[in-house]
């Protein structure tokens, strides 16, 4: 594996922001995670989320243990800038504002031409119509015998002056004119963005650096193992927590398939199921068209046990 | 659904407002239906746009799925990606701008614009240090983390971190206050400060979305503007005016000689008295009842009380959108929301709901089911209820209120006489709506404390 991901940790949380890095996860590791920011142009709705991508702390376990992805400390990597950094990232952002107001403003300048020509053109066809009326008024008091140049003179006059109104210049030239200010996403193009020293390939490094926790007992083990080998097998996992499960499991990517599974984790062999856990799960899952399947987690043996439980569906 | 049209006040939790919400509730698996990223512009549009769920396969076929679902597939994520990449973007006129200080754990604001600020922030009157040590106290609009972290994200503001840079006689960079701050930096640097978890701002952040004002309930510091505490007290007695205590006062020692001359309450003959007066049901079963029950009793438990480090605590104040609501002055909330890590977080135990519900205040009934015009229902929505005030009985003669005992009484505090007791009984008298969140999912849960004591069996 060429490049490894780098996960963004604070706060015991692991994110990733790069859009790339969210791509590559999800087609070649078949780890989804859920997107949890706001989608910028799309702000007042919560069923389409934007970056960051929150992982669960097994998909974390998971990438890091199988050295796909590192940790690196967020709040570290943010470093202080030095002032010509910052005088650099300034002057990109003034350098940008002038392009745009110098862009916005040829093109205004081609559509003020561009009208300029088209009231021309109105004005003539104007003064030819009324031209055309002025002959025909004329045509006609001959045809009665009348004075033409009296009616001509009244003609005139009627017309008004030639139109003055320039218009008076819009109020947008004197205020400074608007641009469109980009805010910025990830820190990966900051100059003084720098994981470099807070990065950290396995667990327990993290862990001893003090920024990641999990697992930290048994039952979070099991969960992570139970994870890893359903995810071994092909599987995309996610949350199941509103199926009453710990992980829901997809044959395909959960974006096109349903999951076929909700799959809950019992730390030991030797730990008990109650009936009503049974009745409960099986219920729920032949309800929602899904099985359940309790994992058992061996931690002397180290492997994986399954039982799915469905209705049997005798009348 | 046909109740909750009727209904318009009635309290509900806020759920995913997908469009598809109603076909997809009947279908199964609801909550497995994923957005569609297809269906989603990538390029912000002029019309409001309301995504849609999408249909999915049952699952891939052999060999990583036929040529058509993985062409759907690749079409769904290319759209995925590109949509999550559509830049911030917003006009130099209508951007705020705010400086970020770690150390109080607030971004005052230097530029305020948009129809945002008028749910948030709260003015703060801070000494600033302006040369040398004059130091100057004037009021600033503070932020607090999730308001912050919200605006930074939504891409209405530019955050500057406070730093010991010298920044001000630099050429070339007048117009910067400080570092900015991107959105991830913002995440990484604001959540974990006053109070705030991860969880908390993505409740947050998930109701501000839907267009909900959220404050905190506690005041995080003393000039934050909280409302008024609820009138518990008030709502559990009636209240009395001057002319109820003096009349009390005069009233007082006959009462005592009555009492002294009444035999006591016997609990083998409960209703011995009740012969005075035409026996209703409801007095007949409350004289019946030798255990006390109901939620104003007191609760029995001795078992260590770690009440303070219960996760259980109010943590938001939530307001419709169409509430009127004034930041300086809220009005008391629609609903009370407390946000939990479902991963780390037990059921709460009853004496976690016993304290929740301690502090919150009655809801009036609901409204009994009527087939009303719709105009009225939305007058109603405008004009909540307000709770059954005991202004309306009839004022009682002097001989009734010296002999209590002898008159039945002329309007029974239940107001809904007839109504059907299940839609009230299942609303609760109390409510309280628990977010349970797991890793990045969230679930509102609404919490009624059920009045089963109030209402006659029979």
């Amino acid at each position: 594996m060429a490049r490894r991901i780098p996960l963004r940790v604070s706060n015991n949380k692991a994110f990733v922001w790069d859009i790339d890095d969210i791509g590559i996860l999800r087609a070649d590791h078949h780890i989804c995670g859920v997107l949890t920011g706001t989608l910028p142009h799309l702000s007042q709705q919560n069923v389409f989320l934007g970056a960051p991508l929150l992982l669960m702390p097994e998909e974390v376990v998971l990438l890091v243990d199988k050295q796909l992805a590192v940790l690196a400390d967020d709040p570290t990597a943010h470093r202080t800038p030095s002032v010509d950094a910052l005088r650099r990232w300034n002057a990109d952002r003034a350098a940008e504002a002038k392009q745009q107001i110098a862009l916005a403003e040829a093109k205004e300048m081609s559509q003020k031409t561009a009208k300029m020509s088209m009231s021309e053109e109105a004005i003539r066809k104007r003064r030819e119509r009324e031209e055309r009326r002025a002959a025909a008024a004329r045509a006609k008091a001959l045809a009665e015998g009348e004075d033409p140049d009296a009616i001509e003179a009244s003609g005139s006059s009627m017309t008004p002056a030639a139109p003055t109104d320039q218009r008076p210049a819009t109020p947008n030239a004197q205020a400074a004119p608007a641009y469109t200010v980009t805010l910025p996403g990830s820190s990966s193009d900051l100059a003084w963005y720098d994981p470099e020293g807070c990065r950290y390939e396995s667990i327990a490094d993290a862990q001893a650096a003090g920024i990641w926790t999990y697992p930290a007992n048994l039952h979070e083990r099991a969960k992570c193992r139970v994870f890893r080998d359903l995810w071994e097998q092909g599987n995309f996992m996610g949350g199941g927590i509103r199926f009453g499960g710990d992980f829901l499991v997809y044959p395909g990517d959960p974006m096109r398939y349903h999951s076929h599974f909700v799959a809950s984790v019992v730390d030991s062999p030797v730990s008990t199921i109650k009936p009503m856990e049974l009745v409960a799960h099986g219920r729920l899952g032949t309800a929602t068209k899904k099985a359940h399947l309790f994992c058992g987690w061996d931690d002397e043996k180290q492997e994986v046990s399954y039982f799915s439980i469905e209705w049997a569906g005798f009348g | 659904m046909d109740d909750t049209l009727e209904k318009p006040t009635f309290v509900s939790v806020p759920k995913v407002n997908a469009d598809g919400d109603e076909e997809d509730a009947q279908s199964s698996g609801d909550e497995d239906q994923g957005p569609d990223w297809t269906k989603i512009p990538a390029a912000p549009s002029a019309r409001p746009f309301i995504p849609k769920r999408g249909e999915k396969d049952f699952e891939p076929t052999a060999a990583g799925g036929s040529g058509l679902q993985r062409h759907v597939l690749d079409r769904s994520r290319h759209a995925m990606l590109e949509a999550l990449s559509a830049p911030r973007t917003i006009s130099s006129k209508s951007i705020s701008y705010a400086v970020w200080c770690p150390d109080l754990a607030r971004a005052y604001v230097t530029l305020s614009r948009g129809i945002h600020f008028t749910t948030m922030g709260h003015s703060v009157a801070r000494a600033t240090f302006v040369g040398g040590d004059v130091n100057k106290i004037h009021k600033r609009l503070e932020l607090l983390p999730e308001e912050t972290l919200y605006l930074v994200e939504r891409g209405a503001m530019l955050c500057w971190k406070a730093s010991d840079l010298v920044l001000t006689d630099v050429p070339g960079l007048d117009d910067v206050e400080g570092i900015p701050m991107t959105v991830q930096q913002a995440y990484a640097e604001m959540i974990g400060t006053e109070d705030l978890t991860l969880e908390k701002y993505q409740v947050f952040a998930y109701l501000r979305r839907l267009g909900y004002a959220v404050t905190r309930t506690k005041a995080p510091n003393p000039e934050y503007p909280l409302p008024p505490p609820f009138s518990l007290a008030q709502r559990r007695w009636p209240d009395t005016s001057i002319f109820d205590a003096v009349l009390h006062l005069l009233r007082w020692p006959f009462l005592r000689l009555l009492n002294f001359f009444a035999p006591r309450f016997n609990w083998w003959r409960p209703i011995r008295l009740e012969c005075l007066r035409p026996v209703d049901s409801r007095g007949l079963f409350s004289s019946l009842r030798f255990l006390p029950g109901g939620h104003d009793k007191p609760l029995h438990i001795t078992g260590s009380s770690k009440a303070s480090s219960s996760p259980y605590e109010i943590f938001y104040n939530v307001y419709k959108p169409s509430t009127p609501f004034k930041k300086t002055a809220p009005p008391p909330p629609d609903y009370s929301i407390v946000v939990v890590n479902a991963r780390t977080t037990p059921v709460p135990t009853l004496t976690e709901l016993t304290s929740l519900f301690d502090v919150l205040p009655e809801l009036p009934p609901p409204l009994p089911r009527k087939r009303r015009p719709f105009a009225h229902q939305k007058a109603d929505a405008v004009q909540p209820p307000v709770p059954a005030s005991n202004a309306t009985q009839p004022t009682s003669s002097l001989i009734q209120r010296l002999f209590p005992w002898a008159f039945p009484l002329s309007s029974p505090p239940d107001p809904v006489r007839n109504a059907n007791p299940f839609l009230s009984l299942k609303t609760g008298k109390k409510m309280v709506v628990i977010a349970a969140v797991d890793a990045g999912m969230t679930s509102f849960f609404r919490l009624g404390q059920g009045v089963f004591t109030e209402w006659p069996m029979a």
